[in-house]
């Protein structure tokens, strides 16, 4: 295991000396929200110090004391990461980029935008539509920063026809372990310009450096949009249609699944029951929220009409749409608000995001299910369905916390391996942090993690960036 | 058959809506229109009363032309007919000249047992004309409907929110009823009549083709308010964030900008 100094009184001056005053904090100084993400039950760590920076200078300069101390250093930007990402495992140093918020810069000729990691993602979607453009990834956690959603490639739910962050990160400025500024990637289409160190930063969640600055693709915002809610009577039904939609060439923009269970707790939680419970005096089991963008009202009514065709040949229980104004506010919100109406809900909370191929989403899901029933612990899931991507939690009111976790791990454990034999990925958009780590050792094979932990350590030989995360297994705490 | 009458209206998103500081009138070109959501909470209403009971349901509305989006959305979702009251002269009219346009156009359309209206608009706020549309209609009223009961005999009973508690009462029809939104959130339409609601007729009436109309009781001449000025409320001094990341030097600070205005 690396071994790492703590911040002595002189090392303190020094790093303070690298930003202006108010944006150095030691010890009692340390806002505490700084010792977990939003997933508590996978521990909390407070580091010894924590540093606000503003820009690239400041991150190179804080980065050189660290590397010649051996301080290991976290970076952080909303910390609302959901696998322990951003949490200080081994103390030291978290770098907190939330203040590097700016949009610097449109080219409204190559349709790209310069920022900085600590501007939020509703912040920049908002921004790029005054423009006329739209940025398209959309993870449903609209206040977590750009930065940390390339740190862990964030997905969401335009995925199906956008794809994911990665696909939007044309350049990152990134100041590498020991304080070297490196500028990785062009604004350019394509290259075919050796290894792409641009394409392993993004994903690494702060394990190979802290990113900077950033130009991020853009298109222009599509002129219209609908959305149609089909409902099923149950979940198997429901998942079938999936790949019907993609069949019939209609290229929708997201397709998000919704099983009962969540559709009462959004409800309860937002006041506004926007997805119908029962349908046609049929109580629906499960929905698919599928939507549609294009340049006038005719094209999105075709699609609508071939929807509607294939959902009734798939035994739907009817096609609803989402068309006004009012309606996709209600019908968005519900959708985004799914993980704060479980948390809302639950005292105890674990969450595992899975990516399976889509025709394997209804074993997993009754797999999963049963694991939770025989366990006795309240499963609660969604996610979207186009690109397999499951968001499941483990929930409880009534376990004390240790036996919560113990019955959790036995579903985990089983439920990854369910995974692994689907021929599915442990994490589709949340990343590995440290709540993962062991999982991600088992699906990829100890070859392959191996070679993580040889790339970590040409980008960070004496791993004091985020200790203990994706492959640094002698990070983790004892 | 039960026959139902619901006004609905077109407003812009009062999110969006901005004052021009110059003239004190609201800017609304380019801003989104939607359907009055607490009008589509009272078609809610209507559609429920109309799968019980039976009965058939015309949608009213006045405005302009565009105001045809509202009435096909409210189509899409239970109306069966729509009617829309449009043309110069009815523009710039208050609660007074629109309630009697709207009774106007309802007189030529027949005798209506129930009448639904949302409890306001967001956009003018009045919450008048439910109310004044019952004295016109010369019909009962029922506001802060909570549930209906029955609808029988030419009396209907339900259950109203209020303060202290609910109260159940009967009223004879024709009847004007008022809703609470927590109880009747609007539906999603369903594909079929989605489409179908796109090119369903609409029967529209000007002031050439409404009957007995009394020009001096429409538009601007038959209104007894003038708004001669629109201005934004004063806003108080805007707040200042502390938020430096760590409680304590938060802290310090508030204590120091409230020592410094002499508050502590």
């Amino acid at each position: 295991m690396p071994s790492y100094n703590k911040i002595t009184p002189a090392i303190a001056e020094r790093l303070r000396a690298c930003v202006s005053p108010g944006r150095f904090f030691l010890g009692e100084e340390v806002d505490p929200n700084y010792a977990h993400d939003e997933m508590p039950i996978y521990g909390k760590f407070m580091p010894e110090a924590a540093v606000d920076v503003e820009t690239t200078e400041e991150v190179s300069a804080v980065m050189k004391i660290c590397a010649e101390n051996k301080i290991p250093v976290t970076c952080r930007g909303a910390g609302t990461g959901l696998v322990g990402g951003c949490v200080p495992l081994q103390g030291g140093l978290v770098l907190c980029t939330r203040r590097m918020d700016k949009i610097l810069e449109y080219d409204m000729d190559n349709l790209t935008v310069r920022v900085q990691p600590g501007v939020l993602l509703k912040d920049l979607a908002a921004d790029a539509l005054t423009h006329g453009l739209m940025y398209p990834p959309d993870p449903g956690e609209k206040t977590a920063t750009v930065g940390g959603n390339i740190s862990t490639n964030a997905g969401g739910m335009r995925a199906v026809k956008y794809g994911v962050t990665r696909d939007y990160v044309l350049a990152l400025t990134v100041v590498l372990a020991d304080g070297r500024i490196v500028e990785l990637g062009k604004s350019v289409c394509k290259t075919s310009s050796g290894y792409s160190l641009l394409h392993l930063m993004v994903g690494s969640e702060g394990t190979l450096g802290i990113i900077t600055e950033m130009t991020m693709k853009l298109i222009p915002n599509p002129i219209c949009d609908v959305s149609c809610l089909v409902p099923f009577r149950d979940v198997e039904s429901c998942i079938h249609f999936v790949p019907k939609i993609k069949m019939a060439n209609l290229d929708p923009q997201s397709i998000e699944f919704m099983d009962a269970d969540i559709v009462t707790s959004s409800a309860a939680f937002t006041g506004n029951p926007i997805f119908p419970e029962t349908v046609n005096n049929t109580e629906v089991g499960a929905s698919v929220l599928v939507t549609f963008v294009g340049a006038d009202a005719d094209e999105l009514d075709q699609k609508m009409v071939k929807l509607g065709q294939i959902a009734d040949e798939a035994g739907a229980l009817d096609v609803l749409v989402v068309a006004t104004t009012s309606n996709k506010k209600a019908a968005w919100s519900a959708r985004s608000s799914f993980l704060t109406a479980i948390e809302a809900d639950t005292k105890l909370i674990d969450e595992m995001d899975v990516v399976v191929p889509v025709d394997k989403i209804p074993a997993f899901l009754i797999y999963i299910r049963s694991l939770g029933e025989q366990n006795g612990i309240r499963i609660r899931n969604f996610g979207h369905a186009g690109d397999g991507n499951l968001h499941i939690y483990c929930c409880s009111n009534d376990l004390e916390e240790d036996e919560f976790k113990r019955r959790v791990k036995i579903i985990m454990d089983a439920a990854y391996t369910k995974c692994a034999e689907l021929e599915g990925q442990v994490s589709g958009e949340h990343s590995i942090g440290h709540a993962k780590m062991v999982y991600l050792r088992e699906s990829v094979g100890e070859d392959v993690f191996a070679l993580m932990g040889e790339i970590k350590k040409v980008f960070d030989p004496d791993f004091i960036l985020n200790p203990g995360k994706v492959c640094d297994m002698e990070g983790l705490p004892c | 058959m039960l026959n139902i009458l619901v006004c609905v209206k077109q407003i812009p998103d009062v999110d969006l809506v901005k004052m021009d500081p110059e003239t004190g009138n609201l800017v609304r070109a380019g801003v989104p229109t939607l359907t009055n959501p607490l009008d589509l909470n009272a078609l809610e209403a209507a559609v429920r009363v109309k799968e019980r009971f039976g009965g058939k349901i015309t949608l009213i509305t006045m405005g302009p032309p565009a105001a045809e989006e509202t009435l096909r959305e409210c189509l899409a979702v239970g109306g069966d007919e729509a009617v829309l009251i449009t043309g110069r002269p009815f523009g710039g009219a208050d609660t007074l000249s629109t309630s009697y346009t709207i009774v106007k156009a309802a007189e030529a359309l027949g005798a209506f047992d129930l009448i639904f209206a949302g409890k306001e608009t967001l956009d003018g706020a009045t919450g008048q004309m439910a109310s004044q549309l019952a004295e016109r209609f010369d019909a009962s009223q029922i506001s802060c409907c909570f549930t209906i009961e029955d609808i029988a005999d030419g009396k209907i009973r339900a259950t109203r929110t209020l303060e202290t508690g609910r109260e159940t009462v009967e009223a004879t029809l024709p009847c004007l009823i008022t809703v609470e939104k927590d109880n009747f959130y609007g539906r999603l339409p369903n594909l079929k009549a989605y489409l179908e609601a796109k090119t369903a007729p609409i029967t529209t009436f000007t002031e050439n083709n409404l009957p007995g109309l009394d020009m001096q009781k429409i538009g601007v001449p038959g209104s007894g308010t003038i708004v001669p000025k629109i201005y934004p409320p004063e806003l108080p001094e805007p707040g200042q964030m502390i938020r430096t990341g760590s409680v304590k030097t938060d802290v310090n600070r508030l204590v120091e900008l409230l020592a410094e205005r002499e508050a502590i």
